[in-house]
């Protein structure tokens, strides 16, 4: 958590280094466009404990969770960990295009960052909640390959994991079935990633500046920003699906990046998200979900598949976009520049504008591109 | 080099690609098929049919920027192709092509040359209809008797209309408009046919809408189902999309949901087809 404080600070200094300090504050906003602006924060926001985890904002299961994490117990090898991917200085990615557990897989590794804000997870939304989405890549063949009895076996014969469990759960791994020690660890997973939250940044001090019409503070954010900022919440209109203060509509869309897999097939993205969360046991409309009555489950029992879905992948937030390089769902584009060249020479033909998306071609010049990127190095 | 990596990925693709419908259900005729170059490149035109041939097609209305990929269709499974004639010689005429009049000669050379069903899909709104090449088109779909197939608005098909009070036009999803437009429209001209492609607000979870259904059942004769393959990725969707329709058209009466299925297509296709030969 340290260091990852650490990186994004220092991908402040960097940004502000870049910027041109002599520039002229010329950029101003309307009223309108302040109202949009405040709506990015305030951060960080409140978190809330889950309640479909009976053990989320439990401290002793935040420090087994962080143990879980880092260990190599889950992987049926024993070589692979959650940091094998999600390298906490790394903000949580691997900086690959596509990661590597076992063997490699079609897409790429997404910070964990702020993750108590989703609705959805994974880059098809195949789970919703997080205690699922933290089983999936330990049962993945590609990626740590185990399974639930063999889990259960190991956790039975290791004392300190099994203590911990224990105290957790107050129950004994020796009376749990394999599947609900397996549902139990990723709480205990879910429950410390819950605690990843990205600081604050210059961004936000603006914004808060900004909402208090504080001229000396909104003074101090740089200039390419600013205007980078307008880009974004006009011109480009990139606010319509990074929004609020975690900059995500925490939905999918097709962003029109090509979706064959290197590996073979198709990734149907949302599309097979949808499916896979219909047969999951592991959804908050099952028996594993903590709270009785299960609300939070109604969006779950409502998603259908439509024809939009299929090719869509998750409107990524854009905090701390600047340390989760490279970009979109198979990792393809390297550079925050090469993302926003790619909605300014958007091909249009590859989406379907009508009855469907709001992504248009933004044809940006090169220096409003310099000045997008800027903005979002301030996330 | 870049077609070499695009093929191979493509190739692997239909490898992968597992779902497959089962052939003894509903019939299906698939009115809006895309087959352009990043498709054919990618996926050759034996692969494509087969891919058509395992969504249990009867026959598939294809166009395709250029019309080469729809030619290459046509020839590979005559049986299975209906071609209709895009207007774009290449991706990235969508919003133009309306304003260019080198477009008109290259449908007339198009049309003398080959056997087509129809011209289009294409993209016209409002006032489009109006330009020069959009007069053009409407002319050559009378002069060959042939439908015309088009993404737009109802001012344009009014416009159409107006032009030749006979024209067969089929309405590419449907206006994507809802169902009191669509009503109007179908009860305003004869020879107005809907395309339900990219289009699911009538279906869920395999039944229709209440709206809709009475929409189908006043105009029997009138639908017809499409994917839309506007990017190569959604070729992989056709099995799919067929299976999804499959299970929407079961909550039909059997007759309706034929007409809808395929009959009211090839009812279309059969007319425009109709004594034409390959060389006009």
């Amino acid at each position: 958590m340290r260091r990852f404080t650490q990186s994004a600070l220092a991908g402040l200094i960097i940004s502000s280094v870049a910027t041109p300090l002599l520039a002229a504050n010329t950029v101003t906003f309307s009223e309108s466009e302040k109202a949009t602006i405040t709506s990015h924060g305030p951060w960080p926001p409140k978190m809330t404990p889950d309640p479909s985890n009976r053990v989320s904002g439990n401290k002793s299961a935040i420090a087994f969770g962080r143990e879980l994490f880092r260990s190599r117990f889950l992987s049926a090898s024993r070589r692979h960990s959650c940091v094998t991917c999600h390298k906490p200085n790394r903000a949580y990615t691997d900086g690959l295009a596509r990661s590597t557990g076992v063997s490699m897989v079609d897409r790429n590794t997404i910070s964990l960052a702020n993750l108590r804000l989703n609705r959805w997870y994974g880059w098809d939304g195949g789970s919703d909640n997080l205690w699922a989405q933290s089983i999936r890549p330990i049962l993945d063949p590609r990626e740590m390959n185990a399974t639930p009895a063999l889990i259960a076996k190991r956790l039975r014969n290791d004392a300190p994991f099994s203590r911990g469990y224990q105290a957790i759960f107050k129950s004994s791994p020796s009376v749990d079935d394999a599947g609900q020690i397996i549902v139990n660890l990723g709480k205990a997973l879910a429950a410390y990633q819950e605690t990843i939250v990205t600081p604050r940044t210059a961004f936000d001090e603006f914004r808060d500046a900004l909402a208090k019409s504080d001229e000396q503070e909104t003074s101090q954010y740089p200039v390419a920003a600013r205007r980078g900022l307008k880009i974004f919440i006009g011109k480009g209109k990139c606010g319509l699906c990074h929004l609020g203060p975690n900059f995500t509509n925490g939905e999918f869309d097709d962003a029109g990046i090509p979706y064959f897999k290197a590996s073979g097939g198709i990734d149907k993205g949302r599309f097979g998200g949808i499916q896979k969360l219909k047969k999951s046991p592991h959804t908050l409309l099952g028996r594993f979900n903590d709270n009785p009555r299960r609300a939070s489950g109604i969006a779950t029992r409502h998603v259908t598949r439509s024809h939009q879905s299929w090719g869509q992948f998750r409107v990524p937030s854009l905090r701390n976009v600047i340390n989760t390089a490279p970009y979109m769902h198979d990792g393809s584009l390297p550079t925050l520049t090469d993302v926003v060249r790619h909605y300014s020479n958007l091909n249009e033909e590859r989406l379907h504008l009508d009855g469907r998306g709001l992504l248009r071609r933004l044809d940006l010049t090169d220096p409003e591109i310099v000045d997008l990127v800027a903005f979002l190095e301030t996330l | 080099m870049q077609n070499v990596v695009t093929s191979f990925i493509f190739g692997l693709a239909v490898i992968g690609y597992a779902t497959t419908s089962n052939a003894a259900d509903r019939p299906l005729i698939d009115a809006h098929i895309h087959y352009s170059h990043d498709a054919w490149e990618g996926l050759p035109p034996a692969k494509a049919v087969a891919l058509l041939r395992k969504a249990g097609l009867k026959r598939a209305f294809v166009s395709s920027s250029s019309d080469k990929g729809t030619q290459l269709l046509y020839k590979a499974a005559p049986d299975l192709i209906v071609p209709v004639l895009r207007p774009y010689r290449r991706r990235g005429e969508l919003g133009s092509w309306m304003h260019d009049d080198s477009i008109i000669k290259h449908l007339e050379t198009r049309l003398s040359t080959n056997k087509y069903a129809g011209i289009g899909e294409f993209h016209a709104y409002g006032n489009d209809v109006n330009t020069n090449v959009l007069r053009r088109v409407i002319a050559l779909a009378k002069q060959y008797g042939i439908f015309l197939h088009s993404h737009s608005d109802a001012a344009v098909i009014d416009g159409i209309f107006k032009q030749n009070p006979d024209a067969r036009v089929l309405w590419a999803h449907s206006g994507f408009t809802d169902p009191a437009e669509i009503r109007a429209m179908l009860k305003k001209y004869k020879n107005l046919w809907s395309d339900l492609a990219f289009r699911d607000e009538h279906a869920t979870d395999g039944k229709v809408d209440a709206a809709w259904r009475k929409l189908f059942q006043d105009f029997p004769d009138r639908f017809m189902i499409g994917t839309d393959t506007f990017a190569p990725e959604r070729w992989f969707y056709v099995v799919e999309h067929a299976n999804w329709s499959r299970g929407w058209l079961k909550d039909l009466p059997k007759s309706l949901a034929d007409n809808i299925a395929w009959r009211n297509a090839i009812t279309l296709a059969d007319w425009a087809l109709k004594n034409k030969t390959v060389n006009n």
